[in-house]
């Protein structure tokens, strides 16, 4: 970063980059919370009247009497947490209780610090595909179209509303580093909290530059060995230009005017090693190949979406490199296949599919086991399944203190914001997630998340659905009910809808004639148990109504239940796919 | 198996040497061989004895050093391990075809080393392979001469670290097809080819000479000489013209292999191989008196039009014009069996058996800049060898056992099935492939030719 | 002089008074019909063992002799001393004359548009006068299945002898209809389809070659019962393989999709099938063995199918399969590169199928599955005198072709490979002019 102030402002009145992003980018992450705890102040100072109903009445709370890991392997039993202005302010066995504070009943509840993301997408939309020039000479493409745009910055493509937030929220996580989409080099990372809609939400503009093995179709770098040669060339450039600059500050007279590059000038906090690189490398040789360039080049490295790193470990801790690991696991169809009459030869074949897969899941405990700090990554990851993953992960040898410090401690740390957040601690951010059970454990349920201070009320008991299994109700089904008013017949269909299975049923209305359809309400399947409730109106009392069961291939067969009425015999055949 | 053994020796060297990276070293005393020394002629009934990778001793009745192995050989022929000058086995990437000169860019970065057909070659009595970048472009990107030490997850450890630099040029139908008449860019005739190639160097000597005059005046006072841009292809056109880099140049017609011998002429370079090469036969005195020599096929042609008027007599007439000749394969199935290969040019011209030797070994080597480390049977070379049960140039010749620095990858009395070091977690069903496509030249340029998706061959 | 270049020039010398008729500088070398006299040869018969310093008289293009001092005045003697006769080798699946520049679709006349063209007849694109035949008939490779390629019956192949001037006069007497059976396999590499689609295409396949022979069986039937039919040239050529007259030739390679042809042969009662390609034959040899279907396999140099197999899979798959009872013929599936036949034979040999049985899978073998039998695959009297005379082994690399005889033809022992030799191996002028 160039410091010197006279050159700042030659470059200001050379008006070669516009004042915002320039004034932004000089920001460091200090500097930044402190305006951001101004606005914080200012907004409770100056309240107002909302006449959308949708303010909190109150930013003060106290949740008593709950078990709290303040971080990995410190618990306060029967503790009291305060939150006031978005900070933890107390954190205790015997607190008094504010009388401005909402109070949340924490009896036989668990409560982490706020999980952590160390790097993920949610929020953030891509940027409009780049126009490719006419004429355009495919083996020296303009940098924007070629996929290196480090200068752009995330925050201007992010939204708290966006896609993925309050799903991942849902799951507990309160802080997220996000990434730009894009090509090799999409732009720069940035700190989120995943607050309210109606806060800035921004730690750090600028947490790392990411880059990423993923190249344009048909113009220069087209595959990896261009990628690879295209990132020394910038580099060097940008070592090269920031050499000019500052000769053309000290010197000045008689010396070339620097040529604006911002691609260029993206790269110089990362040559004065002010942020990481942030390398998305998912298997070895990716991993490899991102050391690869950091050993030649000498930037810090921050090593993301690692799927397949634990035959690396030695080399990674050499490197110095931080690692944050994918929470996409494999998907385990193919491990789990069973062949009745298979040869030797394609059990053999199998079995190193099924060796494979375990490994696959082993490798948190790998990175664990080998003394590396790691922390977890939701790109690619499917939010519904984090809480199955992150137990597959705990059953095949992560212990439960590396699994919360990788979402909480250790992401703080990697990122650089463990001063203020990462654990629960009075003054750090009131950042927690509340959960029914303890983590790792099935069982468990996210009730409640504060992130920034605020509070988001999740419904503990959510419907657990086994996801693989779930393809296989997809469809119609006709069902038949025995019931003291005869025989009731209808469908009932199931579809996947963006991860979650949801469905319908069409039953004759209580009130009337002909029939009417209705949703299907806490959907539990486990590939074999099957319960969902709905509810219907009948002369304006709503009832709801319970169905339980087996399923058997195509067959279902259990009962239906009303709550002080009675049960029913319910059985239902899947009407046959007509399939080419 | 194989890997394990590597893994072994591994955490052996690490114990031994403490945490520096180096590659398996062996030791072993291989008796009573008939031995293809390719350089100092046929030995009857002689032992080679192999210490920490090389070869120490070469003579009669040798006995073995405390804890190193002895193997029997009666009956058998040693020859050196192969060397294969053109592969494209055990890479990610082939072509970075955007561009019509890509001399930034380096097959190290994208080695492979999980690829099985590395097992395959050492199956085959093959140790070291030049792995080169495709033909698509007229000056492609840097290769790498790798020694097969298959098992290790680390492609340095596949790198052959002592072995020269050396870049790939192309030249004839496939850059211009690419570039020319895929994307009407120059090069579109061979006369364009020539002038890129010139092009690139032409600009290469004038970079060379901006950094020169940065370098000279940067740590003067009052320097007002600001750095050049710094381009990676320029800096490796320059480092060809100062002789740092051997090209390894795709090439059939004699016209054009004419053509790039006079540009490196004019511009003084002399480290220049000609590779496929299959009208080399027309302009044998040239290459025997201009170039380090031709690398050529035992009896493709006909697969595309510039082959048509070729010949399997090549390697022959090339030999017996005194050009630096050898047999490579292109191919992940040639690859398996290029003492066959080799073995054609007796059938094909009848060199003898030495000659015919030669066209895989110590050819090779001389091309890649390694023939004082590999490519015979010597002492003190690095002891890369294979045992066969048969003399290698027999059809019926089968190899039985092959070691690279005296660690030995292959034994077929010791071979598992299933070769593979990594499994896909999610693959539901190996896949069969009814064509078993080999590793080659034109790979991953479909994208700018419709017709390439239909090539058999593409070389 | 090296040997080749001496063997020509003998050639050469025999062929003076031919060479005297041209009125413009050059030699032209022609096939030479007559008599010859094969004297003092070890004959390698392949149905009646070797025999050592025997002669063979060939007339009016067949074997007509064999036996010890023959004598015939008017004709030709071949000295044979210290050579051997072998039958010409059979190559049982190529392009041979299909294709003349691998990649100029021009010269590709090897796949027709359309998935159902069993009619099309790979006899008529057949190129005598391609550059690739003498090429490969040096080799002592005299006869070819030249198959089409392309959908589900892409054609009708036809085994050719690699002399004469027109198609007719090259046949051998064979011809067969190549089918290829829906396969769960890949096609290669760049095949990414997911495995549902593999299943699936290949589901939709099967179901429409069910059809495709239901309606040739009804053709069939109406034909029989003289019905009056419209003009379906199609289903004309699938009812004579439907009735026996021409071969079923079934391409199949994976394992499961061989079990699953061989029980479609079976519930359909093909009467004339033959497998092709049977890559993964090795994995289904006791299957194949008790279906009693012979195989053309083929080419053995080739990379195992599969990523787990072993490194040595293609070269030992014709062995395992004859050791299990199968009837193999070899074929290199190649064009420009037929002559490597003897080759694939070699390595098929080392690695496992034995010198004799490799021998005979590329002579009588292939000649009984295509039912010339009684002309070609072995050196008897009476059948055709198709033959070659190598110094030795002929699938060892370094053993020299001398002579060949293709239907009592002598021919030339030349071509542009070895022309181009004579040319270049001393250029004039050398680097100076």
């Amino acid at each position: 970063m160039p410091k010197n102030k006279s050159f700042v402002s030659l470059w200001l009145d050379l008006n070669i980059l516009s004042t915002h992003n320039f004034m932004i980018k000089r920001q460091n992450t200090l500097k930044l919370l402190m305006v951001w705890f101004c606005l914080l102040l200012g907004q409770t100072v100056y309240s107002q009247s909302d006449y959308t109903g949708n303010k909190r009445v109150t930013g003060t709370y106290a949740i008593t009497n709950a078990t709290i890991i303040t971080s990995p392997g410190k618990t306060i039993s029967n503790g009291t947490i305060i939150i006031k202005d978005g900070l933890f302010a107390k954190i205790s066995t015997s607190a008094q209780l504010p009388v401005d504070a909402q109070i949340i009943p924490g009896d036989s509840l668990i409560i982490y610090p706020g999980f952590i993301d160390a790097l993920g997408e949610q929020g953030v939309a891509s940027p409009e595909e780049a126009k490719r020039p006419k004429d355009m000479d495919p083996s020296n493409p303009p940098n924007h179209v070629a996929g290196i745009t480090p200068e752009l910055e995330v925050l201007d493509y992010w939204n708290i509303e966006g896609n993925g937030v309050e799903a991942w929220r849902k799951n507990g996580f309160t802080i997220s580093q996000v990434a730009p989409k894009g090509l090799m080099l999409p732009g720069k990372t940035a700190l989120v909290v995943l607050g309210d809609e109606k806060s800035s939400n921004y730690l750090s503009t600028a947490s790392g530059l990411y880059a990423q093995f993923k190249t344009p179709r048909g113009l220069y770098p087209g595959t990896t060995l261009g990628l690879m040669a295209k990132w020394r060339e910038l580099y060097k450039n940008a070592v090269l230009k920031q050499e000019h600059e500052k000769m053309f500050v000290a010197q000045g007279n008689g010396l070339a005017r620097p040529q604006n590059d911002p691609s260029l000038a993206a790269f110089y906090p990362v040559i004065d090693q002010e942020i990481p690189v942030i390398f998305q490398a998912k298997d070895e040789l990716e991993i490899r190949r991102a050391l690869k360039l950091q050993n030649e080049l000498g930037f810090r490295l921050v090593l993301t979406g690692v799927e397949d790193g634990s035959s690396l470990v030695e080399d990674i801790k050499a490197a110095g490199a931080s690692v944050i690991l994918s929470l996409d696991l494999p998907d385990p169809k193919a491990s789990k296949v069973e062949f009745d009459e298979a040869t030797e030869e394609a059990k053999k074949a199998q079995q190193r599919v099924v060796e494979a897969y375990n490994n696959a899941l082993m490798q948190a405990a790998h990175f664990e086991k080998a003394g590396i700090p790691f922390a977890f990554s939701t790109q690619d990851a499917k939010s519904g399944e984090f809480m199955k993953h992150l137990s597959l992960m705990m059953e095949n040898g992560l212990s439960e203190e590396a699994a919360l410090a990788a979402l909480t401690i250790n992401a703080a740390e990697i990122l650089g914001i463990a001063q203020y957040t990462g654990s629960i601690a009075e003054g750090n951010l009131a950042n927690l997630v509340i959960t029914t059970d303890k983590l790792g454990d099935e069982k468990a349920k996210v009730k409640y998340v504060f992130a920034d201070g605020y509070l988001f009320e999740y419904e503990g008991e959510k419907p657990k659905v086994d996801m693989s299994k779930a393809k296989e109700l997809v469809g119609t089904w006709n069902y038949e009910s025995e019931t003291p008013g005869g025989t009731s017949k209808g469908t009932v269909k199931y579809e996947i809808n963006a991860g979650e299975l949801q469905g319908e049923i069409v039953v004759d209305d209580p009130d009337g004639s002909g029939q009417i359809t209705r949703k299907l309400k806490d959907i539990n399947y486990d590939g074999k148990e099957l319960s969902f409730n709905f509810s219907v109106m009948a002369q304006g009392n709503k009832l709801i109504v319970y169905a339980k069961g087996t399923v058997m291939d195509d067959k279902f067969e259990g009962t239906l239940s009303i709550k002080d009425m009675g049960k029913y015999s319910l059985t239902a055949t899947k009407v046959p796919e007509f399939k080419l | 198996m194989k890997k394990f053994n590597y893994i072994l020796l591994c955490v052996l060297l690490l114990v031994a040497n403490g945490l520096t990276a180096q590659t398996p070293k062996g030791s072993v005393l291989i008796k009573n061989a008939t031995v293809l020394t390719v350089t100092q002629g046929t030995l009857e009934e002689t032992d080679v004895l192999v210490q920490d990778g090389l070869i120490k001793k070469i003579g009669k009745d040798l006995s073995a050093p405390k804890n190193v192995e002895s193997i029997d050989a009666t009956g058998k022929f040693l020859m050196p391990g192969i060397i294969d000058a053109h592969s494209h086995l055990a890479l990610d990437v082939v072509n970075e075809a955007t561009a019509p000169i890509t001399a930034q860019v380096s097959m190290a970065d994208v080695i492979n080393p999980f690829d099985v057909g590395i097992y395959r070659a050492l199956a085959g009595g093959t140790t070291i392979a030049h792995g080169l970048h495709g033909s698509a472009n007229a000056i492609g990107g840097q290769s790498i001469t790798m020694k097969y030490r298959y098992g290790t997850h680390d492609p340095e450890d596949i790198i052959m670290k002592e072995a020269p630099r050396t870049i790939k040029f192309a030249l004839g139908e496939n850059p211009t097809r690419v570039h020319g008449r895929g994307k009407n860019l120059q090069p579109r005739t061979r006369m364009g080819v020539e002038a890129v190639i010139r092009n690139g160097f032409a600009e290469a000597i004038q970079y060379k000479k901006q950094w020169e005059t940065y370098n000279a005046s940067k740590d003067k006072k009052n320097n007002t000489i600001t750095p050049p841009e710094y381009n990676l292809k320029l800096e490796t056109l320059a480092d060809i013209l100062d002789g740092e880099i051997i090209i390894h140049c795709h090439s059939y017609r004699a016209d054009e292999i004419y053509m790039l011998i006079n540009v490196c002429r004019d511009f003084g370079v002399d480290k220049l191989v000609f590779t496929h090469v299959n009208e080399g036969f027309k302009v044998a005195p040239e290459l025997a008196k201009y170039t380090m020599g031709a690398s050529v096929f035992s009896d493709w042609w006909a697969y595309k039009f510039e082959v048509y008027y070729s010949t399997a007599y090549n390697a022959a007439i090339l030999m017996e014009n005194d050009v630096i000749t050898s047999i490579n394969s292109d191919s992940g199935e040639l690859i398996r069996h290029l003492y066959h290969e080799a073995a054609k040019t007796q059938r094909y011209g009848g060199l003898t058996d030495e000659q015919a030797l030669s066209l895989i070994t110590i050819n090779p080597a001389k091309q890649l800049g390694i023939d004082d480390l590999v490519g015979s049977i010597e002492e003190g070379k690095q002891a890369d060898l294979v045992i066969f049960d048969n003399h290698p140039l027999s059809v019926y010749a089968i190899p039985q056992m092959t070691f690279v620095d005296g660690v030995k990858y292959f034994d077929i009395n010791d071979d598992e099935d299933d070769q593979r070091l990594k499994v896909s977690p999610t693959q539901m069903v190996e896949p069969v492939y009814l064509q078993a496509e080999d590793e080659r030249c034109m790979h991953g340029v479909e994208l700018f030719t419709e017709e390439a998706a239909n090539f058999t061959h593409t070389h | 002089m090296r040997k080749i270049n001496l063997i020509i020039y003998i050639v050469l010398l025999l062929l003076v008074p031919i060479l005297s008729y041209g009125q413009i500088e050059g030699e032209v070398l022609k096939p030479e019909g007559g008599k010859f006299l094969l004297t003092g040869a070890t004959v390698v018969t392949v149905t009646n063992g070797v025999l050592e310093a025997t002669d063979v008289l060939i007339s009016e293009g067949k074997i007509q002799q064999i036996g010890k001092n023959l004598s015939a005045s008017e004709a030709t003697v071949v000295d044979c001393n210290g050579h051997f006769i072998y039958p010409g080798m059979i190559d049982s699946g190529t392009r041979m004359g299909l294709v003349e520049v691998g990649s100029l679709a021009e010269t590709q006349d090897y796949a027709e548009i359309g998935n159902v063209t069993p009619n099309m007849q790979a006899l008529t694109a057949i190129n005598p006068n391609s550059v690739v035949i003498p090429v490969t008939r040096v080799s002592g490779v005299t006869t070819t299945l030249s198959v089409p390629a392309g959908g589900l019956f892409p054609g009708t192949s036809a085994l050719i002898n690699l002399n004469g001037y027109t198609p007719d006069q090259m046949f051998a007497g064979f011809k067969g209809v190549p089918m290829n059976f829906p396969t769960l396999a890949r096609r290669g590499r760049w095949d990414r389809r997911s495995d549902e689609d593999i299943e699936k295409d290949a589901k939709k396949a099967m179901k429409n070659i069910d059809e495709l022979w239901e309606k040739a069986s009804t053709y069939m039937k109406l034909e029989d019962a003289e019905a009056e039919l419209t003009y379906y040239p199609e289903m004309e050529q699938l009812a004579k393989v439907v009735r026996g007259e021409l071969a079923l030739m079934v391409e199949v390679n994976k394992a499961e999709d061989i079990k699953n042809a061989i029980k479609w042969i079976k519930e359909k009662e093909v009467q004339k099938a033959i497998l092709t390609g049977v890559s993964e034959g090795y994995r289904v040899a006791k299957e194949i063995a008790e279906s009693g279907l012979p195989v053309i396999t083929g080419p053995v140099l080739a990379i195992p199918s599969r990523d787990s197999d072993r490194y040595d899979a293609a070269y030992s798959n014709a062995g395992k399969m004859q050791k299990a009872g199968v009837k193999v013929a070899l074929r290199t599936n190649e064009a420009e590169n037929v002559r490597n036949l003897p080759f694939n034979a070699g390595f098929a040999a080392a690695y496992g199928l034995g010198k004799e049985e490799a021998l005979k899978a590329v002579t009588i073998v292939p000649a009984e599955i295509f039912g010339v039998d009684d002309k070609l695959g072995s050196i008897e009297e009476g059948k055709n005198a198709t033959l070659f005379i190598a110094d030795g082994d002929p699938f060892e690399t370094k053993t020299q072709i001398k002579h060949v005889f293709i239907d009592g033809y002598k021919i030339p022992m030349t071509s542009r490979h070895i022309r181009l030799y004579q040319e270049f191996l001393e250029r004039n002028p050398g680097l100076e002019k």
